[in-house]
């Protein structure tokens, strides 16, 4: 188990550059570094189910304006890395069911606890851009190199020990209750998983729309459409 | 400039926001226009000042301010502040459109066409994913520089807005159809319906949503820990 959690902090880390610092390519989104820790811990069907809820509800925070929205970044590994680490311990389907909502509840604590953090890394970015400023001004052109380097190993560092915590404290909190309460837990991801997806669809659904008719006569015919190929498929 | 425009948001702060990166974007471009390296430094100290708008298509922006450098290190002008004015214009122009275009339609676009991959047990919905965002995003990124370059501080007067703005239309228009194929996909996996009760629950959620999508706050994970909490106090065992 040990190279599986260190695979998962060490993602923890490159989801942290990828969010913001780094490239923003959506690497760090939670179906992306879910499917990497599905290979990893060689649980997909885990991984994607809660990989899946989180994206949506990922999906669905926008960083948009002022506002620092939600990490799930860390949220997204995190929440996928405490549901395998939990479930890896469990023998039947039913407990697993149990582990998704656990993940899926640790994936949104470690999600919102991360902004704190995320402000703080930006507030210690203030001295360096004064810092960097004052040695440009003084002849020095290499202070911006290592300025940058500087923020993308705080940034790197923060996501690593962040994402380590996180799984530390989730698996010691969460696994007694995994273990003893598997029926109840279980059945609560029952009415979870469906109220939890249909919340974050909602969100996206009236972020393309925007009030606009023909838009939600595409979302009624395709949601017709589908439906009738796929019975249609399996009869 | 484009791969160094990847770095953008890599010391981002509250005092500057991107202007550290902007500057460390932008210093290829002005150690070819200044040789001399005393004001080359002076002209990177006067770019880490407050610069910010939507990572992607700073890169226009970048491409349009190096082309105003270039001039300047011919004729003199603009100055300082003309180039500070021209930076403002072009980033709150970009942040509006881009905001748009990535953060409420792309980005939500991709996630939904890897969902409904994953959605069917696919690993595939990942690269789906990752593919269909950056397609777009590192094209511009790395486009971005040569047309801002090319154009100059006129980027966004010409043809290129309403192209964009017409691309936006279509993604929003696919990105609604995707959202209906995952609904139907969730209410009949297979072509099997799911059991009622999961039906129940999904149509509430949905309705749950859109009510909760009106108002800002709670913001939505806020509502789905909710849900959540109120999932465990309904399952509970008696």
């Amino acid at each position: 188990m040990i190279p599986e959690l260190v695979g998962t902090v060490v993602l923890g880390g490159v989801a942290a550059l990828d969010a913001a610092p780094v490239a923003q390519t959506l690497l760090s989104q939670p179906l992306v570094t879910g499917t990497v820790l599905g290979f990893l811990w060689r649980d997909m069907p885990t991984a994607l189910t809660v990989a899946i809820v989180l994206q949506i509800l990922a999906a669905s925070t926008l960083p948009v304006g002022a506002r620092t929205p939600e990490d799930y970044a860390m949220g997204g590994v995190v929440g996928v890395g405490v549901a395998l680490l939990l479930a890896s311990q469990q023998s039947f389907a039913i407990a697993r069911d149990g582990c998704a909502l656990l993940g899926v509840f640790a994936g949104m604590i470690a999600a919102a606890l991360g902004v704190p953090l995320l402000k703080w890394q930006r507030r210690r970015n203030e001295s360096l851009s004064r810092w960097c400023e004052a040695e440009l001004r003084a002849g020095r052109a290499g202070a911006l190199a290592q300025a940058h380097a500087a923020a993308i190993g705080l940034a790197f560092g923060v996501g690593v020990s962040y994402s380590a915590v996180c799984l530390g404290l989730g698996s010691a909190a969460l696994l007694g209750v995994a273990r003893s309460q598997s029926l109840w837990l279980a059945r609560a991801w029952a009415l979870a998983q469906p109220l939890w997806i249909g919340l974050g669809l909602a969100q996206l659904l009236h972020a393309f729309v925007q009030r606009r008719l023909m838009r939600i006569a595409v979302f009624g015919a395709a949601l017709f459409v589908t439906w009738l190929l796929l019975v249609m498929h399996a009869s | 400039m484009g791969l160094r425009a990847s770095l953008l948001q890599a010391t981002w702060n509250y005092e500057r926001q991107q202007g550290l990166g902007w500057a460390w974007a932008l210093s290829p471009a002005l150690e070819r226009f200044y040789p001399d390296r005393g004001v080359r430094c002076d002209r990177l100290a006067e770019h880490t000042a407050f610069f910010n708008t939507q990572p992607t298509l700073a890169s226009l922006a970048l491409g349009a301010a190096a082309a105003l450098e270039e001039q300047r290190s011919l004729t003199g002008a603009p100055d300082a502040d003309g180039m500070r004015r021209v930076k403002n214009v072009l980033a709150s122009s970009l942040a509006a459109l881009g905001d748009r275009m990535f953060w409420l339609t792309l980005r939500p676009l991709a996630a939904c066409l890897g969902v409904i991959l994953a959605a069917s047990g696919s690993a595939l919905g990942a690269a789906a994913l990752w593919v269909c965002y950056n397609a777009m995003h590192q094209g511009l990124r790395f486009a971005g520089v040569a047309w801002g370059y090319r154009l100059g501080p006129a980027v966004l007067s010409g043809e290129l807005r309403p192209r964009l703005e017409r691309m936006i239309g279509a993604w929003a228009l696919i990105g609604v159809a995707v959202v209906g194929a995952i609904v139907a996909v969730l209410l009949a996996p297979g072509g099997s319906p799911r059991p009622a009760q999961y039906q129940v629950v999904l149509a509430a959620g949905l309705l749950l949503g859109l009510l909760a999508a009106q108002r800002v706050r709670p913001s939505p994970t806020e509502w789905a820990f909710g849900a959540g909490i109120l999932s465990l106090i309904v399952t509970w065992p008696r």
